[in-house]
This record gives structure tokens, sequence and C-alpha cells, in this order.
């Protein structure tokens, strides 16, 4: 008896795994194979990239991309002979194929215990769960005392995988502590940093794995109910955690009589409302309660005072997938596994201009080197590498230079970034770290609740700054005044979100000054990112005439007869950077748009939006200094009409700063 | 219980607000959104002092921080000066109209930063004390809306409010006056909705709105007798001197 | 979908009258009409015995609830942070060209709403496009024309 996993996760899916299932079922329907094509909806082993992925068992055979028209082969082939069809193995950096994931240079380095199941059990098929040993934890734990589930959680030296890594021991220790009744627990899957879904893999993959972890929680601190917060984007995951609380309560696992115990839980889904500050705790609790997710302004932890003023132990997904194993295979060995302060695995995403991209698992304290260059495979393409930005909005960008720091809770926390939740966001040569910068500044002003004055008037300064720079319109001075403000957001916001929203700023500030630099005093984009001081132009020794950039071109700006030099014509080009990513052979440079000493009036300069748009006779140009660009940007009105106000601002900057240098 | 502030011992109770403590002893902290009525809110963040206690000092807001142990607070040196400095002058670009705010920026000496982004002709500091006393009132006619730095007070669809009875709680309690409320002899204008006033049957003097006594009238379960607080105490003690000849 | 008020209390009584449940309805809500109708903002208000103005602010600070009606199809162009370095800068400049909306708009012919989201997660395939429940992964600037034509064709065909 074969069975053939097709990966179905929404990575997958998206590159049309659910077709290569359907034709197994189709086509072995009756040929005596037993095909497992609902395991779906797993991480997709991680390797979502190169998805849709098969397994064969128990031969061991993975293969990647597979189409439907593949799979009349691989039934002959494969499960008819037990050979293997090459062309759809994984090859290796040596170019060879390799048979087995193991062998899969991204699998090799990997140790799976949050991720154990996924990928390879069927999350809705509760007996696949239970053939992995799914509900022995609970089982045992029933069998334990409250103290001996709270001392092995101590001992195990787990941490809450959210990112701010408490212990998660000393989190139920305090909750069990309250004599105060309903006590709840609360798991966190509102997955908002962008660039990770770890979680999601979990919930999609393995529902039963954090259910379980929910109950053993339950126990130890004397909760009868629990509520699982999930994003309203994830409804695959929302889906399965339903369906699967559903068979847990059936089966008796959970309920009114815990596995026989009479001892009940209850847990329900709440989907999110869309909102990235519901991951901090006291704001999610709000969402529960059917509020506004604005954090909790009062210093009372919500172990002691949480939902509805109750105790209430909250941790997040991946934290509570450890946890059964934890139980089941003993806190010690789970000890030995990572770092010193930071036991246990973590999970990752790896994404990014990562040449392999997906989902990876790997002890505490690999270096970034390890995740990137030997899982990752290094950046695509063959391009320089330039930075790693870990833990998203809160976190940072770390350079080449710290790429052999171990990664775990404590170690990127000294250098301005943090682990977070394990987004591993790779940026090349073809990044910019202020625009990266600016980023998350703006996206953080869209998701700031808005309440305390650090957070969301500072953000809204801050992003100010950061797009003038982009722009050219920048001055050395502004760098000391981001620094300052982020001083004031770190120290004085109200919650962790405000507290952490200078990170990507002052990281970048930090280890990549020579950038913000370059677009203040040479009005250049290294990277040639920033539309308004990037141009591109054609080298005509390494173009080949292949009209890539032609085809890719959005508005027509490149043309060339096939097979000779190729050309952009300037007054046509938006700066997308279109061509750039098309072309092959780089032979698509950049180069800094001329900043022309303007004058009032001289808005003829068609290199840029802005410029196209001032208006002649402005006399608001002479002034140039910063504030004044600035307020008058402002001032032209909102959105859309800010347009030609933000253009007269910074040509008129432009002009003065250029002449200013110049004096010098 | 004895903590320092500023190196002064102080007197507390354990769980004691250092604002509250401070208050007592006559140490001056700045403060926008508290409100001794609807305390908690601890939205500016205008009232940050640092605090040291064993060993470790980390900045906090003063008006929910309680006390729970021995420790030493600083409401005026260079660390609490500088960001407190720096949020009064983005209290100042977000509400340039508030001449509240201009002037504890002289006061407290908030250094210039010309090159914030200032938005012309507003008052309100998001400080949601109006919402506060709107929904203690349990009236709920306004609400903050958005999130972000979109985030504002207003109505609910920006219409004028079916719930709102004119009370003007909202206006009271608004620490820049950013709330428009006007007045002639006979209405009051707030949120885009115009209210009658009542006056005193007796003085003339303005009791209220109709909707405001109305709802008065439905809470206490009676008639009002369409009197001032002054006039029905007089009246009292009219009633008083005839029955008993005082 | 026109609104009625059968339809709205059907979706209001499947929830006790308790606050807690105030985000789940409005997202129901949601989900039946593409966005929440006033007259099912009203009507909860009256059902959970809540101000209109607590639902308002909710329904304008959580982004999965909108008070305005959206297109057939809604485009959900993901702007994380690996789709935002590998490019969904120029895609978002290529749909507002392609379409003549901005994002959070919808076009006047009510086939598209464009929205620029948060990670979606599919970081593996960035830059990553949805449309309704339809996954499109490394997107290129090449490729947006053919899909909004098969929407357009799918529509002008029924």
């Amino acid at each position: 008896m074969k069975t053939i996993r097709v990966c179905c996760d929404t990575g997958c899916l998206a590159s049309g795994s659910m077709k290569v299932a359907e034709e197994f079922e189709r086509l072995s329907a009756g040929s005596g194979v037993r095909v497992e094509c609902h395991v779906k909806r797993t991480g997709c082993n991680g390797f979502c990239e190169k998805g849709p992925l098969v397994t064969i068992l128990p031969d061991d055979i993975s293969y990647y991309q597979v189409k439907p028209s593949d799979v009349p082969e691989i039934l002959e082939k494969t499960i008819g002979k037990g050979e293997a069809v090459e062309r759809l193995l994984y090859r290796n950096d040596k170019g060879e194929r390799v048979l087995r994931q193991q062998d899969n240079p991204f699998y090799a380095p990997q140790l799976k215990i949050a991720l154990r199941n996924v990928g390879r059990i069927d999350p809705e098929n509760v007996d696949d769960y239970l053939e992995e040993g799914g509900y022995q934890a609970l089982k045992k734990a029933l069998g334990m005392t409250p103290g001996e589930i709270l001392d092995e959680m101590d001992v195990s030296g787990l941490r809450g995988r959210g990112g701010a890594g408490f212990p998660t021991g000393r989190k139920w220790r305090t909750a069990a502590g309250y004599d105060v009744f309903p006590k709840y627990v609360v798991c966190n899957g509102d997955e908002g940093d962008p660039g990770a879904f770890m979680d999601r893999s979990i919930l999609e993959g393995d529902p039963h794995s954090v259910i379980e972890g929910m109950a053993i929680c339950a126990l130890a601190i004397g909760a009868e109910e629990g509520f699982l917060y999930i994003r309203d984007e994830y409804s695959l995951a929302v889906e399965n955690f339903r369906a699967a609380i559903r068979v847990a309560e059936e089966r008796g696992f959970i309920g009114d009589s815990v596995m026989g115990s009479g001892k009940k839980l209850h847990l329900s889904v709440v989907r999110g409302g869309g909102a990235f500050v519901c991951g901090e705790s006291t704001a999610l609790m709000q969402s529960i309660e059917g509020k506004v997710g604005e954090p909790r302004a009062k210093y009372i932890r919500s172990v002691q005072r949480g939902l509805w003023d109750h105790p209430t132990v909250l941790n997040n997904v991946e934290t509570f997938a450890n946890v059964p194993y934890i139980i089941m295979h003993g806190a010690a060995g789970y000890a030995a596994i990572g770092t010193e302060g930071s036991k246990g695995t973590k999970v990752f995403t790896l994404v990014g201009k990562v040449r392999r991209t997906g989902l990876v698992e790997v002890p505490m304290g690999v270096t970034l080197r390890q995740l990137i260059y030997d899982i990752g495979g290094g950046v695509q393409n063959g391009r320089p590498f330039k930075a790693v930005q870990t833990g998203g909005p809160s976190g940072g960008c770390i350079p080449e230079s710290m790429m052999d720091l171990p990664v775990d809770f404590d170690t990127l926390k000294e250098y301005g970034a943090m682990m977070g939740s394990g987004g591993m966001i790779v940026m090349d040569d073809r990044s910019c770290m202020v625009e990266v910068a600016r980023y998350y500044v703006d996206f953080l002003c869209g998701e700031s609740c808005g309440k305390c004055t650090p957070c969301r008037e500072g953000l809204k300064q801050m992003l100010a700054i950061l797009e003038d720079i982009c722009h050219g319109r920048g001055t050395m001075e502004d760098l000391d005044l981001l620094e300052s403000l982020g001083e004031t957001m770190k120290d004085s916001s109200l919650c962790a979100l405000g507290q952490s929203a200078p990170n990507p700023v002052l990281t970048t500030l930090k280890y990549f000054r020579n950038e913000y630099e370059a677009h203040i005093l040479e009005h250049r984009c290294p990277a040639g990112v920033c539309k308004e001081l990037t141009s591109f132009y054609v080298d005509p020794d390494k173009c080949r005439g292949c009209s890539a950039c032609v085809r890719a071109c959005p508005v027509g700006a490149a043309s060339g007869e096939p097979r000779s030099p190729h050309k952009i014509d300037p007054d046509k080009c938006i700066s997308c950077g279109s061509c750039r990513e098309a072309c092959r052979f780089d032979a698509v440079l950049t180069k800094g748009k001329a900043v022309r000493k303007m004058k009032a009036g001289a808005g003829e300069n068609s290199s840029g939006n802005g410029a196209r748009d001032a208006a002649p006779g402005d006399g608001g140009f002479e002034r140039g200094t910063a504030a004044v660009s600035n307020e008058r940007g402002t001032a032209a009105g909102n959105e859309n009409s800010t347009e030609s106000g933000n253009g007269i601002g910074k040509a008129g900057f432009d002009a003065a700063m250029a002449e200013g240098r110049d004096g010098k | 219980m004895i903590i320092k502030i500023n190196g002064i011992p102080c007197e507390c109770e354990k769980g004691e607000f250092i604002l509250q403590i401070a208050r007592r002893n006559g140490i001056d902290i700045p403060t926008l959104c508290h409100h001794d009525a609807f305390a908690g809110q601890g939205s500016c963040r205008l009232c940050i002092v640092e605090l040291v206690a064993g060993g470790r000092s980390r900045i906090v807001v003063s008006c929910v921080y309680p006390v729970d142990r021995e420790c030493e607070i600083f409401t005026e040196n260079e660390r609490v000066r500088r960001q407190r400095g720096m949020i009064l002058r983005l209290l100042e670009a977000r509400a340039p109209e508030s001449t509240e705010i201009r002037a504890l920026c002289d006061k407290y000496g908030a250094p210039r930063f010309e090159r914030f982004v200032r938005v012309d002709g507003e008052k309100c500091v998001m400080c949601g004390l109006c919402v506060k006393a709107c929904a203690e009132l349990s009236v709920g006619a306004i609400s903050t809306v958005n999130r972000g730095v979109t985030k504002e007070i207003a109505t609910p669809y920006h219409e004028p409010s079916s719930v709102c009875i004119g009370c003007g709680s909202c206006a009271h309690v608004c620490p820049t006056g950013a709330i428009e409320m006007s007045e002639t002899r006979d209405s009051r204008r707030i949120w885009g909705k115009t209210f009658r006033l009542v006056r005193c049957s007796r003085c003339g003097a303005v009791i209220g709105t109709e909707e405001e006594l109305a709802m008065a009238a439905e809470r206490a379960g009676q008639e009002q007798d369409g009197l001032c607080n002054t006039c029905r105490q007089e009246r009292i003690a009219e009633v008083f001197a005839q029955s008993y000849g005082v | 979908m026109p609104v009625s008020k059968e339809d709205i209390d059907g979706i209001l009584k499947h929830y006790p009258r308790e606050q807690r449940y105030s985000l789940a309805i409005m997202q129901d809500l949601q989900r039946r009409y593409n966005y929440i109708p006033r007259e099912g903002m009203e009507a909860l208000s009256e059902y959970l015995g809540c101000p209109l103005s607590n639902l308002y602010s909710m329904a304008t600070f959580y982004k999965a609830l909108s008070l305005k009606p959206k297109g057939r199809h809604i485009i959900k162009l993901c702007d994380g942070t690996a789709c935002h370095i590998r490019g969904a800068v120029p895609l978002l400049d290529g749909l507002r060209r392609l379409l003549e909306i901005g994002e959070g708009e919808t076009t006047e012919d009510g086939l598209f709403s464009l929205e620029l989201v948060n990670c979606l997660g599919s970081c593996a395939l960035a830059p990553a496009m949805v449309v309704d429940e339809a996954y499109y992964g490394n997107m290129t600037l090449e490729k947006l024309p053919g899909i909004l034509e098969q929407y357009r064709k799918e529509a002008s065909g029924s």
C-alpha cells in the first residue's frame, strides 16, 4: 500500500495543487492505490515556492512543482514500478537530483517539533493526528497535578513564540496562583507581521496540536473556557479550526468532560477584525470582548486581570503547538535543544530575495548565515546580500557583518533588532533601506490604534520625514530628529507596538546610514528603488537585444530592434523598474535623476511627477527650508490634492539644497 | 509606605497612582487627558516620569502607574524633560490652534522642531475625554472613528446624532476647547445639532436643553420642577421657613 | 444584494444579545453584503442595546469591515514586506492605471474594488494578488491585463 501526499496549503493551492490532488484521485480510483490526497492545507512541507509538492510513501520520494499532466507518469512509474520520475525531483546545489526530503538542502538542517505533523497529516482527519500520538500528552497531563504540569513547563524553558519571549511556565504559574474564577486560556492566532506565516501553517495543517496545548494549559491553570483569535484573512485556518474543535468535542477530547475526567473545557474561534494592533494581548482581549482593539493603558498584567477582568493566559499558536511535545517527550529533552536562554526550536519564514523560500524549523541558536545560506541557498539570482529583516515592524534590518550571530530571543535584541515571531525577509542590493524603513512606518501609521500621542503623532512625523528623504528632500538634521523621535516613542508609547515602532528606522539608520546620506547629500537612491531619484538606462555593451524589457515595460518606454541594443525613453519612463527585473543580462542600469538648479518657475524638468506638476512662478521656491516645504505640502490639502503641493515643495527644496551645498 | 519624588519623601498607600501622590504633595506634573472624574485614560502621555526601582530605571505614565513598592521618582530630570518636550511639540503640531498646548510648550521649555507637519486649524489632541464623558452619562453619541494617524472623534456617519442630548459635557471636559459649542438666548448648537434651552422659571438662568432635562426626568422617574439648583434650594428654604417659622 | 430587514434579523438571531458577539455579527453582515449597510448597523445597535457610536467606532477601526459598498470582484494586492520588495508597488501603479481607480475605490461599472492589503502569508509566491478567493502568485505587470480581462469577459458573458 502506497500513500501519496499532496500538499494543499494556501501556498500550494495557489500553485494549483487541488487539481493535482483531484487528478490523483480520479486516475487511481480502483487501481488499488491508497491515495491520501487529503493531506491538505499543510505548511506545504515548508517549501511553498516549489509547490505543488507531492510525496510518495513508503518510498519517501518527493516531487516538486507537479502538474496534473505529470500524474499518469507518477502513477505508472513510481506507484507501479517503484521508479522515480527524474525531472520532478529536486536538484541540489551540485546539480544532482535528490529523492528524499532529507537529502534536500532545504530540509536537511531542520528539526521539526512545532511543525512535527504539519505536512504529514490530514488536518481534517483526527485519526491521522491520533496515529501520530495525538492527545496522548493530554491524557498524560490528566494524570498529573497542575503543579507537576507547571514544573514541566518551567524545566522545558519554553518561551512565548509570539516575539516577546516571556517564559511560558512562569506565565501559567502566575495565572494558576489566582483564586478568581472563571479563568481563560487564549490563543493568539492574529499573525500580523508582514512576511510571517508560521502560525497560519500550524493552524491550517495541525489544528489539534494547538487544541491539545490549550487543553493542557487549561488543566494547569484551572480554566474551563478558551478562545482562539484567528486573523480574518486566514479563512482556511478558521474553517479547519472550527471543524477540529467540533471533532475534538464529539470525540470527548475536550468539552463537558475532557477525556472522561469530568473536567470541562470549551473552546471557540473568534475571527479577528483585521487590525495588526490586536496582536498586542490587551488589545486582542478587547477585541474578543466585542470592542475596539485598543491596548489597555493600565499597568496590570492580563494573567491577573485579562478577559473580562479575569485571570487569562494568552500564548501564541506556535507556543501551544510545542506544549504536547514537551509533556509527551519530557521537558528535559526539550531543554537540551537550543541555547542557554532560548530552549527548543523556532519556526521561521524565509522569504524575500532568497533562493529557497518557505517555512523552516530549526533549533534556537543557529546563525543567520546557516538559515539564509545553508537552508535558503543564499540570495536569489546570485545578487549581493544586503540585509535581513527580522521581527516585522517591531524588528530591524541586520547587515552582512552580523550574519554569524546566533538567532535567539536575546542576541538580536542587543543589536536593536529582534527575532520576533519569526519572519525573515532577505534583501539584496536592489532593496532600498530608506524605503524599507518608510514602508514599515507607513504600515504602522495605518495599523497603530491611534490612542497615544507618541505612537500616533510620532509615526506621522517620521513618515513625513522619511518620504521627504526618499524624494530627495531630506536634510542631515532629519536623521537626528528621527533618532530623537525614536527615543520618545520607545520610552513613552502606551503599548509594544508604539514602543518598538521606531526599530526599523533606528536599525537602518545605524547599519545603513550611508544610504540615507546618499539620498540626502547626493540625491541618489543606491538601490534604484526611490522613483524620484532614479532613472533607468540600457548599457549597450551588455544588452543582447532580447526585448524582455520591451515586454515588461507597462508604458512603452523601452524600445529597440531585436538583437541590437535597446533604449529607454526617459520622457516616458515612470521608473517602475520592471525592465531591470526582466533583464537577464544586467544591462538595465540606474543613475540619479539630474537635480537641476531650479529657480522659481523653472518647472520644465520632465523627470519627476512632482516637478512636472510644479506651478510656475511660485515664490515659495526661494525659501526652501525643510519646514517650509513641508508645511506647504500639507497645506495644499489632503491625499490627491497634495500632489502639486508636494511637487512644488520638492522642486524648490531640491533647488535650495543643491545651491546650499554648492555654496559651502 | 514612603516613596521619594524628586528627592522629597512622600507618604502614600500601596496602589496609589504616582500623579495622585505628587499632586497631594504639591509637585507639579502636567496632564491633558487626566480628569478626576474620568481617570485612567493614559493617552496623552504628557505626565511621564522616570521611575527608579530595584536598580532599574524606566519612563512610566504617572496617571495610571500604581506604586507597588519603594521607589524613586523624577518628574523634572533631563530624560523626562527631553521626552516631554518632544511629546508637547508633537501635540502642538497636531493641534496648532490650541493656546493651551502652546502655553504648556512655553512653560516646560519644549524645544522647537520647525520640521514637523502641522494640522491646520486643529485643536483636538485625541485625548478621548469627551468620548469617555459621553459614555459615562450613558449617552454614547460620539466615539473615536478610524484608527492610526487618521483617528478622530465624531458622531456616527458624521451626521447629527439622534441620541445626543446637547448637555455639553464633552465640551466641558475637553482640555483644549476643541469641541465647538455655541449658544444664543434660546438655543445651543453642538455636533451639528441645535437644541432648545430651558431656563429656570424663577431666575431665568439656563438649566439645560429640553432633551437633557427629559432624560434627567426619565432617570429620576419624576417630573422636573423647572428650577435651577440655586432657586430650588431657596424654595426649599422658603417652605421650611413657612412651615416652621424659622 | 438587496438589503432586507428579514435578512438582517436572520443574521442577528444567530447570536445571543451580548456585546462580545458584535464583531462576529458585523463580519457576518459584511460577508452577506460585501459591506455593512446602515440598516444593519442600526438594527444591531437596537439588538444589542448598545450605542450606534460604539459600533461605528468598531466598523471604522477594523479593516475587515467596510461601510461602503464594494465591487463584484475584490482585488487584494498584497503589500507584505516580501511582496513589497519583490515589486508590489509597480503592480499597484499598474492596477491603478488599468482600472482607473485608486486603492480603496471601486470601478464605475461596479466590477472591481481595489485593495492594498497586509501580508496574506503567501510570501513564497511574492508578489501575490488575490481576486475574491483566487490566488495569483509571482505576479508581474505583464500578467495583469489578462487576469482582469478574464473577469470582464465573465461579467459580460453572464
